[in-house]
């Protein structure tokens, strides 16, 4: 697919669109993925995937960006491996995420999530879950604390909660290696 | 055979019992000798390539270089380290650019030649073989759904149907068990959004555990760590949105093999699980003698394999 040029229907769109759009370029609109995928089924998009392919081939670099869609995508490659002109739509899914991280479009909950979920696991080198969920409730919403009180005692009870992070030997190298391709986060 | 073992993050915290009885049943089997890696690091599960394309590559690199010079095999039994780690391994043998950049980055280790990635049905229908799995107590009464979840079989599994796994069927079958047919088996839990859409991953979890039951299953397989603790540290969550009382135990794989294998009960953390399996264990599995020998439909310690005539 990589060969085909991207043909744009609409407006001028940045160089990191690029790739995306040549992607998506033979996406002939079947509305396969949308009809594989749970969250769209569920009312958890404001685009389902099939229009967010579209969007992607008219331009719509704005409106694509600051969807609700591309945060709500739940990684889980249904409509991938469905998709009857391979395009990599979760993938796309993911580089739209990335991208809209980068230009700091607003998705409060998705860039909380996955900056503070990242920081963890470059500090610690592993996941530390108590502190995920610390971190992204005070900055959401401290509210949600009460809510969680319940599933915290079951989870302790059950000996299924960490109280201390895991700290691998190879840290360093583990903060060497985000910095180097990130340029350092927090 | 020897495998590098990468437990992942949440083997050490929600899903101990899945590590504990994981390793229990490879020590029994002795076919699967499972080598934890050590120094192990986070996969970056799905927020790492969100943050930065080449991150999730890199966070299995270092894994990958340690099971490199292991010689072995990686194993990975969760689905999202599973993942990461199998298409990190994919690409990092297909794009030497990126190969190259990564492991400028890396200080100890490096990436030669990135080692396959497998997932633990995998290696013990492939592998091992589940004719191979010695049942001494056969899992007689429990009517089992496999739930595969998304990503043991998405997007390069490779090792079973995408949309319509059977490979953990052929094992709870082996194990004694009913395989209840269902429509579910690879519909995602939503996982990876609980955190920040909570309402949604409730509603798919919910479809999954009432399409469970609705095929007539008295417990659920899983070889996922969120799978299991959507199904089942929230089972009365998704009740109440269904307006249900299901009262279904979700087990690791793993645990049901090490109850078949006759594994000390205390290694399997059975305890550990939400929704207790042990009513339904007393009415099946461990009911009286008279009627586990009626329910027995063949010789206990080789059941068929499907296929077989």
């Amino acid at each position: 697919m990589g060969k085909l040029k991207a043909i744009r229907l609409g407006a001028e769109t940045s160089a990191e669109m690029r790739p995306i759009e040549i992607e998506t370029a033979v996406c002939y609109q079947c509305g396969t993925c949308t009809g594989a995928c749970p969250v769209a089924a569920a009312g958890g998009m404001d685009y389902t995937p099939r229009a967010i392919m579209r969007m992607i081939q008219a331009g719509m670099e704005e409106e694509v960006l600051s969807s609700q869609t591309i945060w709500t995508c739940a990684s889980c490659y249904a409509c991938a491996v469905r998709c009857p002109r391979d395009i990599e739509i979760t993938d796309v899914m993911t580089q739209l995420r990335n991208l809209a991280l980068e230009r700091g479009y607003k998705a409060r909950k998705g860039r909380v999530y996955n900056t503070s979920f990242m920081n963890i696991v470059r500090r610690h080198g592993r996941m530390y879950e108590a502190e995920l969920v610390v971190r992204y409730n005070l900055q959401t919403n401290p509210l949600n604390f009460i809510g969680l009180i319940p599933v915290a005692v079951k989870m302790i009870l059950k000996g299924k909660l960490r109280f201390l992070p895991d700290h691998p030997e190879g840290r360093s190298e583990i903060r060497g290696m985000f910095d180097g391709l990130t340029g350092g986060a927090e | 055979m020897k495998y590098a073992y990468f437990p992942g993050c949440s083997q050490e915290s929600t899903a101990k019992e899945y590590n504990r009885s994981l390793k229990a049943v490879a020590k029994r089997l002795g076919t699967m000798e499972l080598v934890e890696i050590a120094d192990w690091n986070c996969c970056g599960a799905t927020p790492a390539a969100a943050v930065n394309a080449a991150l999730p590559h890199a966070l299995a690199a270092r894994n990958l270089a340690i099971a490199e010079e292991m010689s072995m095999d990686m194993v990975a039994p969760c689905a999202a380290c599973y993942k990461n780690m199998n298409k990190a391994s994919h690409v990092l043998r297909e794009d030497p650019d990126l190969l190259a950049r990564i492991n400028a980055t890396l200080d100890s280790h490096q990436v030669e030649h990135a080692p396959a990635v497998r997932h633990p049905v995998d290696v013990v229908v492939n592998d091992v073989g589940v004719d191979s799995v010695p049942v001494e107590k056969p899992l007689n009464g429990l009517k089992v759904a496999s739930y595969y979840g998304c990503l043991i079989t998405r997007p390069e599994g490779g090792f079973d149907d995408p949309d319509y796994p059977v490979s953990m069927d052929r094992l709870m079958e082996a194990l004694g068990a009913e395989a209840v047919d269902w429509q579910y088996k690879t519909k995602c839990c939503g996982g990876a959004i609980y955190m920040t859409t909570e309402d949604i991953s409730f509603a798919l979890s919910a479809d999954v555990l009432a399409h469970a039951k609705a095929a007539g299953a008295n417990a659920v397989a899983v070889g996922c760590p969120f799978c299991q603790l959507l199904l089942d540290l929230y089972q009365d969550k998704l009740n109440a949105i269904k307006n249900t009382s299901f009262d279904l135990p979700i087990l690791f794989f793993s645990q049901l093999m090490g109850l078949a294998m006759g594994l000390d009960r205390a290694e399997l953390g059975l305890e550990r699980l939400v929704v207790s399996p042990f009513k339904l264990l007393s009415e099946t599995v461990d009911g009286p003698e008279e009627d586990s020998k009626k329910r027995k439909k063949g010789p206990a310690r080789k059941p068929k394999a499907w296929g077989e005539a």
